[in-house]
């Protein structure tokens, strides 16, 4: 079924509702935008947020996404093309990608071994790294893949910055995700990651971001401080 | 036939003994509290001299409460770590007595798995995604290849830090989280205050210092309590939200002293239902720091075999959750 818009708002249009994925902060159905196969995120209320607070986290997002996909893009990290933004809403209307989470990909026996993927990855976590970007929110959960490429999604959490301390933040995240969520993998995952890091970056940058993560995760509570 | 086991808690301002049996059954749970001045948090060395005069009575009432005799125990289990040096140092020397009293094998136990495994025990709840808040801890677990792994956690303070730290500055006596919680339930008026989340993680240190300005700055009590809380508890849902759409568990647990608080509840039981899982809390008077954590998770690890010989049986301040060995789930 075909969309139309008007103004800022999708309000009262008709779009097919074909649930793909129920995120932490948005809904993300599959539906068609001008022709094209397309995915309309939709940041809804949430009940359990005061409704003041949850305007404000909801519109911040919404636009934060919007200004980095096209940031990530003129780093040369493959991101979904942005079609519109609803700001009434606080919905996006995204180009479909065609794939598979990467964390999908991990669970079942994938013809391209895992330490290729992470290792693409790197380079691109890298690339946005050295362009003033980090994603804030790098899990595998935001990482879809086909056969021929990665692209990264869900940058509502992202910000221009070139702090370590910040870019460090986006190795950790991605290091809990791998240990929690894929132990059996998660040393050889992490490794190829910070290889393809390194291959972009530089050894020296790979390993001054190395460092601040071990820093980070000695100020957690309870590490190995005796 | 039922085996006994004893399980001491000292890790930080309760000290208490319980009894459980091999079939859950909490038979006692005895437990004696050190309370600081008004205005000031726990001293570690006082909190101590407290447990030494608390010890000999409260492991005596949680025998004879359980109608156990020290002779029927099979084992004597302890909070290990983590805690205050020598708040932990306390309990671990009452184990020791006992094992080498009763010749019977001691158990070394994580404090915050305790928290998890009775949580598990008592709520029914096979494999959850735990959230765990409490004085000591803020963090975000799942079960998976013989660790409890951590896929969020706070940054900085915990969320019971967040809440003490900020009532004692008002000059409440410690512990204060119900006492904020009531002082918030009557406000509806929200005062901008830092909302920081970072991936899967939190930050408080922030929102602590705004908060106390806020109240400094002459903003009714009242008020600072209910945007502290609003904040405070709308961070931690939010990540455990995202930890939830990503692992897609069909049950959510919360435990902790913090798991008392009802507006927390009722937050996470809201997030929960949107994503279709089961939620359930720690019973109210098992949510706070007490033996019977610790006696049921060593009921479990010596099951499995785990002990520790009595001559080296120390204690451990800092010991992660994430590095205890669960050698007892599958």
């Amino acid at each position: 079924m075909e969309t139309r818009h008007s103004g800022n708002s999708m309000e009262g249009l008709i779009f097919p509702r074909e649930l793909l994925y129920r995120g932490a902060e948005a809904d993300v159905y599959k539906g068609v935008w001008s022709g094209r196969d397309a995915v309309f995120k939709v940041r809804k209320r949430l009940s359990y947020r005061l409704p003041q607070l949850d305007n404000v986290i909801r519109g911040r997002r919404t636009m934060r996404e919007a200004q980095m996909l096209h940031r990530a893009k003129s780093a040369g990290v493959a991101s979904p093309h942005l079609f519109f933004v609803d700001t009434v809403n606080h919905s996006l209307v995204m180009e479909f990608v065609p794939g598979m989470r990467l964390k999908e990909v991990l669970s079942v026996a994938s013809e391209v071994p895992p330490s290729i993927l992470f290792e693409e990855l790197g380079r691109g976590v890298a690339r946005l790294h050295a362009a003033g970007l980090v994603h804030g929110d790098l899990t595998t959960a935001n990482v879809i893949t086909d056969a021929r490429r990665l692209v990264l999604v869900d940058f509502g959490l992202a910000n221009l910055t070139s702090k370590l301390e910040d870019r460090a933040v986006d190795l950790r995240l991605l290091k809990e995700t791998v240990t929690g969520a894929h132990p059996d993998m998660s040393v050889i995952a992490f490794d190829s990651f910070m290889d393809g890091y390194g291959q972009v970056l530089g050894k020296v940058e790979s390993l001054t971001a190395l460092k601040q993560l071990r820093r980070i995760e000695r100020r957690g509570r309870y590490a190995n401080v005796e | 036939m039922k085996r006994f086991v004893i399980g001491i808690e000292s890790t930080a301002h309760t000290f208490s003994s319980s009894i459980v049996a091999s079939d859950g059954e909490i038979l006692s749970n005895s437990k004696e509290v050190y309370k600081p001045p008004a205005g000031s948090g726990i001293h570690p060395f006082e909190a101590s001299q407290s447990h030494r005069d608390s010890a000999a009575r409260v492991v005596a009432q949680s025998l004879e409460e359980a109608g156990v005799a020290g002779t029927e125990l099979s084992a004597v289990s302890y909070a290990m770590g983590p805690g205050l040096g020598p708040c932990l140092r306390v309990g671990a020397l009452v184990a020791r007595t006992l094992a080498a009293k009763y010749s019977i094998p001691l158990v070394p136990v994580n404090h915050a798995v305790g928290h998890i495994e009775l949580g598990c025990l008592l709520t029914g709840t096979v494999d959850p995604l735990v959230l765990l808040v409490s004085g000591g801890h803020s963090l975000i677990v799942v079960y998976a290849a013989k660790r409890w792994r951590i896929l969020g956690e706070t940054l900085d303070l915990t969320l019971g830090q967040l809440l003490d730290q900020f009532g004692r500055h008002a000059g409440l006596a410690s512990p204060c989280g119900a006492k904020v919680e009531v002082a918030a339930s009557k406000s509806r008026n929200y005062q901008e205050l830092p909302y920081t989340v970072k991936g899967n993680d939190v930050s408080f240190s922030g929102l602590l210092t705004s908060a106390k300005r806020m109240l400094d700055g002459r903003v009714p009590f009242e008020d600072v309590c209910f945007s502290l809380q609003e904040t405070a508890f709308a961070m931690m849902v939010e990540v455990t939200e995202r930890a939830l759409a990503f692992t897609q568990k069909r049950e959510v647990m919360v435990v902790g002293g913090v798991s008392a608080n009802r507006r927390l509840s009722s937050m996470i039981t809201e997030m929960s239902g949107r994503h279709g899982s089961e939620f359930s809390s720690v019973p109210l008077s098992y949510s706070g720091d007490c033996g019977a954590q610790i006696a049921w998770t060593g009921m479990l690890a010596d099951s499995a075999g785990v002990k520790v010989p009595v001559e080296s049986a120390g204690v451990r301040q800092s010991w992660r959750l994430d590095t205890a060995e669960i050698p007892w789930r599958d």
